[in-house]
């Protein structure tokens, strides 16, 4: 970008006050109490996100929504940590594209054929084989869930 | 053993990161448009397939857009800077040495096996980043950059290369320069490209083995350099640790004309927040800045003006610089001109390692380390809460001149609260 530019130096008043101190606006609440004095001692914590991520460059979070996986721990309003580097295999929850959204359910072989089962008595399983643009999207790794 | 140059990027990068994240994208043409929703800049696949010519303004498009089911997204640069990092790692581990040449492509750097077959490598590592990221590449390969770079065309564009070419080993490698066209090559300008033309060298083959001095009167060393890169000798060294900025500017255009003094006033003051924040970034202090606006361009009267301030000590302190800025408004404000745009520039920037202290200056070394651990609180806040979370009252609360993205997808990577849904 080509700009011209006016460089005129601005005089500045001499102050001999203490200079004004512009300080920054919270405008969210901010869930934080006070910094602990014990802090200056800590010499190394627990690191969920190592503990957690082994991955980071392919794991993301998202959250979850019904109840079709209730009995595999996972429940409504859980918060999901999925790594996509893994191979899907049989046993492992997955997270599926079905026409167009993200739907969870655990890949199972049943009887020679691949289908998703969900951990629920309510929901059928759905074989892969009669749906050709089933796309697996990432592995479940662990799930957050409140108590 | 021979080093061999990769060129990798993602293939319409920011179309692809939408849909990456978004699984009712998938297969959907998508469009992405430029700030203030002003013209499209990346195209799905599905949307090129449908003629969308890249550059065009939305408001000429978007009837066409509608009717044809295109999706239609804002730029979200929290979500690309994002993917872009976690693609870049990604590529650091299958290259001896990358050099980030922007937000979705990167030179990289490897040797070529025993074998001399490098495709298998580029193969495996295309897969990686479409199963890790979602996202598409393409790998060109050659001896040189600027090979690389040809290559990464004809990569993509040729369809049975499947996003993968390489120079080394690919037969008849003149017949694949010459399908590229000379405006085409890297580093070529339109004039330079005109001038080629009028000596009857259209093509990459070509412009490689025209004489090399009359390439040299015209256009001395870079063109020279160019031909032997052509050639296949590595003229341009790998950048691996770019080089500190001497400058950083932010500015942007208004979604509406600002006409009064205290929207500028706002305007100004997010600029310098923002930059102040990109120099803690950066590690850097600024020793002088300049604040500037102009009204439209395409409309009569057009006004532009800029006011500078040196500073007494280099500073990256928000608070700092807004006093610093501020004033300066009054300088550049006029009634009735319609601003289009505004910005700051940061200029003569140091190291932080580099501050000398000023006799006049009347804060101590304790005070100025409270100030830094101020800022960093800041921008740790807001990097956590994400951006505006502790906001500085000079910026306004809810400006109506802010940049428009009315069709802005959620920060599906970095924002706990803008997570993807997976149904269970």
């Amino acid at each position: 970008m080509a700009l011209a530019l006016n460089f005129q130096r601005i005089p500045r008043p001499l102050h001999a006050s203490r200079p004004q101190q512009i300080l920054p606006l919270v405008s969210e609440r901010v869930p934080a109490g006070f910094p602990s004095p014990a802090d200056d001692y800590v010499e190394m914590g627990i690191d969920l996100n190592e503990q957690l991520i082994r991955h980071p460059g392919s794991t993301f979070f998202l959250k979850v929504s019904g109840e079709s996986m209730t009995e595999a721990g996972i429940h409504d309003g859980d918060l999901l940590v999925v790594d996509r580097s893994l191979d899907p295999r049989p046993g492992r929850v997955v997270v599926a594209v079905l026409d167009g959204a993200f739907t969870l359910k655990r890949l199972a072989r049943h009887h020679g054929r691949l289908r998703l089962e969900a951990a629920h008595p309510d929901y059928p399983p759905l074989e892969l084989q009669h749906c050709s643009d089933v796309q697996i999207w990432g592995i479940a790794i662990y799930v957050i869930h409140p108590l | 053993m021979a080093q061999v140059t990769a060129l990798i990027d993602g293939n319409n990068f920011y179309a692809s990161c939408e849909q990456s994240l978004d699984p009712a994208l998938i297969g959907r043409p998508v469009v992405v448009l430029s700030n203030n929703d002003g013209c499209i800049v990346a195209r799905s696949a599905e949307a090129r397939a449908l003629g969308i010519a890249m550059g065009t303004p939305y408001f000429k498009a978007r009837r066409d857009l509608a009717r044809q089911n295109v999706v239609v997204r804002s730029s979200n640069y929290a979500l690309y800077a994002d993917m872009s990092q976690r693609m870049m790692s990604l590529l650091e581990a299958h290259c001896d040495d990358v050099e980030i040449y922007s937000i979705d492509e990167a030179f990289g750097r490897l040797r070529r096996p025993n074998n001399g077959e490098l495709i298998p490598w580029a193969r495996q590592l295309r897969a990686r980043v479409r199963q890790n990221l979602g996202l598409p590449i393409a790998i060109g390969l050659g001896a040189s950059k600027s090979q690389a770079k040809l290559a990464n065309r004809l990569a993509k564009a040729v369809p049975n290369h499947a996003g993968v070419f390489d120079f080394g080993t690919c037969h008849n490698p003149d017949q694949w320069l010459e399908t590229i066209a000379i405006e085409d090559v890297w580093g070529i300008g339109r004039q330079l490209a005109a001038w080629c033309q009028r000596r009857g060298i259209s093509n990459a083959r070509q412009l490689r083995d025209m004489p090399q001095g009359e390439l040299k009167a015209k256009c001395g060393v870079v063109g020279l350099r160019l031909q032997w890169e052509l050639r296949g000798y590595a003229c341009l060294p790998m950048d691996l640790a770019p080089a500190a900025k001497q400058e950083t500017c932010v500015s942007r255009s208004f979604s509406q004309p600002v006409t009064t003094r205290e929207e500028l006033r706002q305007s100004i003051a997010t600029y310098v927040v923002r930059a102040a924040e990109k120099l803690r970034k950066q590690q850097q202090r600024t020793s002088a800045l300049t604040i500037f606006t102009r009204t439209s361009p395409f409309k009569s009267n057009f006004y532009s003006r800029a006011a500078s301030r040196q500073l007494d000590l280099p500073s990256n302190d928000t608070a700092v610089l807004l006093q610093a800025a501020l004033p300066l408004v009054d300088h550049i404000f006029r009634p009735h001109r319609p601003l289009a745009k505004a910005g700051v520039l940061m200029q003569h920037l140091q190291g932080i390692d580099t501050l000398q202290s000023h006799l006049l200056v009347p804060m101590s070394a304790e005070q100025q380390d409270k100030r830094e651990s101020l800022m960093q609180t800041i921008d740790q806040l807001n990097r956590r809460y994400g951006r505006g979370s502790v906001h500085w009252a000079a910026c306004g609360l809810e400006p109506g001149w802010a940049m428009r993205r009315d069709q802005l997808s959620r920060a599906a990577t970095t924002r706990l609260r803008d997570i993807p849904v997976v149904r269970a």
